[in-house]
């Protein structure tokens, strides 16, 4: 501690902060609690110590009890995520209550997945973002066809990976890995390094502008994918380096 | 310590009934509206999300020190609440059960974050005065104190800044802590104590410009006097 109202090292005789706290939450072995209590007692340093500390978590709770108001642009962003997952909820013809919809999910799936595809550009208009026409031209057709062309590279927003990714894997069967050999490659080097190595999305794309690979790997359930977008894998022998990541909730799984 | 989350309740006003409008929606209670979501209305779990966000996010923002990863974690966690909003059981407060979705997510967050050690969360400095909140909404003194516990919280190890912020902060008994943390009691209460050590240094000016140390709450003699 270098704080000059708590025991230093130079200050041998007093107890250190780490230990007066131990003795607050009863964490001392008893002959060492006996020594500190007496300690404390005598030491006017000592006590301040721990007169501090019990009221550093009276001022915590009183810190705790404060909301904080959210920026507004997460909140905008927020409330447009939350208007796709109703409008794709409520384009689900015949399908009204989140019960129905657990019941009988793959009876409903393709209208789902037509969903998805329109609730794309309801989120990206929600939060102001313009989604690229030009590397978007197939999946302006998206409600149609929500699936990529193995050669393309699509352009978007870190925002739009996730929801982009969730429509390329709940239109396909199993993992969806495009780009080269190098950069499928690439992503299994980058994979192997994690908790779920098997590969589920290998997908070639330009994020903020920049040339990027979105890998997807299996989460914490078996409907989440775990998305990494990592620059580096698009050149022979690349190593990745991710720049952002988020997970998706496959309703198809 | 205490177990009492209570304050997280926010709830609202008696429902009136289920044809209201949807001007009608911003009076009714939480069970009401996520009873009607469920239901498949579109419109009020926005309405619960509108309602709670600013507690949710200062739980997320506290929990995860970064804006981007706060808002992350809340927008998984609210697409999760909505999803599985017919799980909810409903002699719970909707708060609560919101609560723990959002605590579980930040959780998530930061092992997945601890998974990838080596991957560093950039620093967001140009957000800092941001994440006190819109100046208009509270006093100088407020924002200030909601920006020192942020930053000290942020230079605290992610087990221990989860340990006080469940605890102290947010009122979770350690056994409750303990199992949202998926860790012994013990664990939780030394990452608490540990936690508090650090913090201490970093937030002593609060206690000098309150005059915290003439007042104490209890002297040692007091509370260990006992063995």
């Amino acid at each position: 501690m270098t704080d000059s109202g708590l025991p230093t090292s130079e200050h041998l005789e007093h107890l250190d902060t780490d230990t007066i706290a131990d003795l607050i939450e009863n964490l001392l072995p008893a002959p060492e609690a006996h020594r500190a209590r007496e300690h404390v007692k005598a030491c006017p340093d000592c006590q301040q110590t721990y007169d501090a500390l019990v009221q550093l978590t009276e001022d915590l709770a009183d810190e705790g009890r404060a909301d904080i108001p959210m920026p507004t642009d997460i909140a905008e962003h927020l409330d447009a995520v939350i208007v796709s997952e109703s409008v794709l909820r409520s384009s689900t013809v015949g399908v009204h209550s989140l019960v129905q919809l657990r019941e009988e999910p793959r009876r409903h799936l393709p209208k789902l997945v037509l969903a998805a595809a329109g609730v794309i550009v309801i989120a990206a208009v929600g939060v102001g973002v313009v989604v690229s026409t030009a590397d978007h031209s197939n999946e302006g057709a998206a409600g149609i066809n929500p699936t990529l062309p193995a050669g393309e590279v699509p352009s978007m927003t870190t925002d739009q990976v996730g929801p982009n990714a969730q429509k390329w894997l709940e239109n396909s069967n199993g993992p969806v890995l495009h780009g080269s050999s190098d950069e499928i490659q690439c992503a299994r080097v980058f994979a192997a390094g994690r908790p779920g190595s098997e590969l589920r999305l290998v997908q070639p794309a330009k994020v903020d502008g920049k040339r990027a690979t979105v890998i997807g790997l299996p989460g914490g359930s078996p409907q989440d994918i775990q998305l990494s977008v990592v620059t580096g894998c698009s050149g022979s022998g690349g190593v990745a380096t991710p720049f952002y990541d988020t997970t998706v909730t496959l309703r198809n799984r | 310590m205490t177990s009492d989350i209570t304050r997280i309740g926010a709830g609202g006003p008696p429902a009136d009934g289920l044809g209201a409008r949807p001007a009608g929606y911003e009076t009714m209670d939480d069970h009401e509206l996520l009873r009607l979501h469920v239901a498949g209305n579109p419109d009020t779990f926005g309405i619960l999300v509108k309602r709670h966000r600013d507690r949710m996010w200062a739980v997320a923002i506290r929990t995860l020190g970064e804006p981007e990863e706060a808002a992350d974690a809340l927008q998984e966690a609210f697409i999760s609440a909505f999803r599985r909003a017919d799980s909810f059981r409903g002699d719970a407060k909707v708060t609560t059960w919101l609560h723990r979705i959002v605590v579980n997510a930040c959780l998530d967050r930061i092992r997945r974050r601890q998974v990838r050690a080596a991957d560093p969360l950039p620093e967001d400095e140009d957000r800092a005065a941001e994440l006190a909140g819109p100046a208009k909404d509270d006093p100088a003194e407020v924002r200030e104190r909601r920006l020192d516990v942020l930053n000290a919280l942020k230079q605290i190890n992610s087990d221990q800044r989860s340990a006080l912020v469940l605890v102290d902060m947010e009122g979770y008994s350690i056994e409750e802590a303990a199992a949202i943390l998926g860790c012994a009691p013990g664990t939780v209460k030394s990452r608490c104590a540990r936690g508090r050590a650090r913090l201490l240094p970093l937030l002593r000016h609060w206690q000098t410009t309150r005059g915290g140390s003439d007042v104490p709450a209890k002297t040692a003699a007091e509370s260990v006097g006992t063995e």
